[in-house]
């Protein structure tokens, strides 16, 4: 499995508060790496330091070998082209049509692209999303979940190869929550690294191949879905039973009783 | 006592460095501007609009009482002394040299200063500057370049707008103290005009709308987590732009009249 994001010795401070604390991991390629832990303990931070947005305060990003804040302005530009975010908030632009919000990355990637074909990929985007009758509104016309649907459109409009996602079905209705999870099935399939923050069961459970729990803001655990199951840390445990339910504590616990909990 | 000045020093030289790092990456990044072609024009047009063509309105009404008010106390103080000549270097100095810039300055100030700094610091709290980087979009590039060069350019043509209308605004008053011709009252201006003081108001102008604009999305940016931030931002963007825009007028003066 190759390796495509590494942090090393990443610690972040906000307002004098240690957020990251010498969190060291590395994210694989074309897999879906779901990021969990107790409100509060910098998983979107996290999220947000390894897609290149907060610069961390120690430590550095390497991004296929490359520190991330030591990039040419080319190379930044091809790395942001080739990826993705979407925020737990939405952070759509509040000045800027619907429309305008999907329009903008392709105007800024893609400058000769004409217009016609702009319109035509992001017409075909919130029909993916069933949002079309929204597409002149303004982001404060729409509701939480409309607002949600169109930050994951906006991460995938460019086509990228790398998603970032923070709770990308949080705070939304099933049937919008499915809609997303069904972009993200999509673009899994296509071989897109997805890197998410998630405390849906259905991501943790049916998309997830390698799960990192954060708590406190230092890395608790970081594996395959099989591995981190397995682990006997009882914050592990408490965290995944609370995203994963029966699953992860019916597992641990009968390896507890085989005499297998001590090991990771 | 030492120890609590001496982080309230280095608290202010880091401020400070900041800053003049702030300000060279938006030279840096106006240089750039055109070159790359951005999408960030719309920006800049819309902040043209805002800033200047919106202002027009409140710029003549102060333009014209300032002219008609020079007029007036100038008809009723200066023949007293023999000096009714001087009207005209009155006229030239007040309005051209020192309040045109200086007021279309508090205008902007108070109009556009403000607006800015409030609409970078919600844009920081909601995170949409976070998501112009996601994009790849340069925040200083696509944010703060295009009002920048908006303030500016407005700041510019507004003071000029300033000027005319003001000294425009005192002939139409002079019309009913005491009557002059078109001509003759134009003729009188423009032989004391002197191209120093169209310099001095074109480099005030200049030196205000940097002023106003780097302030503005400065401390617009400094807003880090909280709306409640925002407020206390917008008043310190006002506050520190006009003790600048204070300080410059009078070594701009200074250096061009003594």
């Amino acid at each position: 499995m190759s390796e495509f994001i590494e942090l090393k010795g990443v610690t972040l401070t906000l307002g004098g508060h240690d957020v990251l604390r010498d969190v060291s991991l590395t994210l694989p390629e074309g897999k879906c790496t779901v990021i969990m832990g107790p409100s509060g303990c910098g998983k979107s931070s996290l999220l947000k330091v390894a897609a290149g947005i907060i610069p961390p305060d120690r430590g550095s990003i390497l991004y296929r070998g490359e520190d991330l804040f030591w990039l040419t302005e080319r190379r930044m530009a091809e790395l942001r082209k080739s990826s993705g975010f979407s925020f737990q908030d939405s952070a759509l632009w509040e000045n800027k049509t619907i429309f305008d919000n999907l329009a903008l990355p392709l105007q800024v990637h893609s400058p000769e692209m004409p217009h016609a074909e702009i319109e035509r990929k992001v017409v075909r985007m919130l029909e993916r999303g069933n949002l079309m009758d929204s597409i002149h509104f303004r982001p404060a016309q729409l509701s939480v979940g409309e607002r949600k649907i169109v930050s994951v459109l906006r991460a995938l409009i460019g086509e990228p190869t790398v998603v970032f996602m923070d709770t990308p079905t949080g705070t939304i209705d099933p049937a919008m929550a499915e809609t997303v999870m069904g972009m993200i099935r999509e673009i899994k399939a296509k071989g897109c690294s997805i890197v998410t923050v998630s405390h849906d069961r259905r991501i943790a459970s049916t998309l997830a191949d390698w799960l990192v729990v954060l708590i406190g803001g230092t890395l608790a655990a970081a594996g395959t879905f099989d591995e981190v199951k397995k682990n006997a840390d009882p914050r592990v445990r408490e965290v995944l039973s609370e995203v994963l339910g029966e699953i992860a504590s019916f597992d641990t616990d009968l390896l507890s009783l085989l005499g297998d909990g001590g090991e990771n | 006592m030492i120890g609590a000045l001496g982080r309230w020093a280095n608290a202010k030289a880091r401020d400070f460095s900041y800053a003049l790092g702030f300000f060279f990456q938006v030279l840096k990044e106006t240089v750039f501007f055109v070159r790359r072609r951005q999408v960030a024009f719309k920006v800049l047009v819309m902040q043209i609009l805002f800033t200047g063509v919106e202002a027009l309105g409140i710029i003549s009404l102060i333009a014209l009482s300032i002219g008609a008010v020079i007029i007036v106390e100038g008809g009723t103080i200066l023949p007293k002394f023999g000096q009714t000549s001087l009207m005209y270097s009155i006229l030239i100095i007040v309005i051209a040299r020192e309040l045109g810039p200086l007021l279309t300055a508090f205008i902007i100030i108070a109009r556009s200063g403000t607006a800015i700094t409030a609409e970078l610091g919600n844009m920081v709290v909601s995170h949409e500057i976070e998501a112009y980087i996601s994009v790849g979009i340069n925040p200083i590039s696509y944010l703060v370049v295009p009002r920048f060069l908006g303030v500016i350019i407005s700041m510019i043509l507004l003071t000029i707008y300033f000027d005319f209308f003001g000294l425009f605004g005192s002939f139409l008053v002079s019309q009913l103290v005491q009557p002059t011709s078109f001509s003759e009252y134009f003729t009188a201006i423009l032989s004391n005009l002197q191209a120093r003081d169209i310099i001095s108001t074109f480099v005030k102008s200049l030196v205000f709308g940097v002023i106003i604009s780097v302030v503005a999305t400065f401390q617009g940016f400094r807003v880090s987590i909280s709306s409640t931030e925002v407020p206390p931002a917008a008043i310190k963007s006002v506050g520190r732009s006009f003790v600048l825009c204070f300080l410059a007028d009078a070594l701009i003066t200074l250096i061009y009249y003594v």
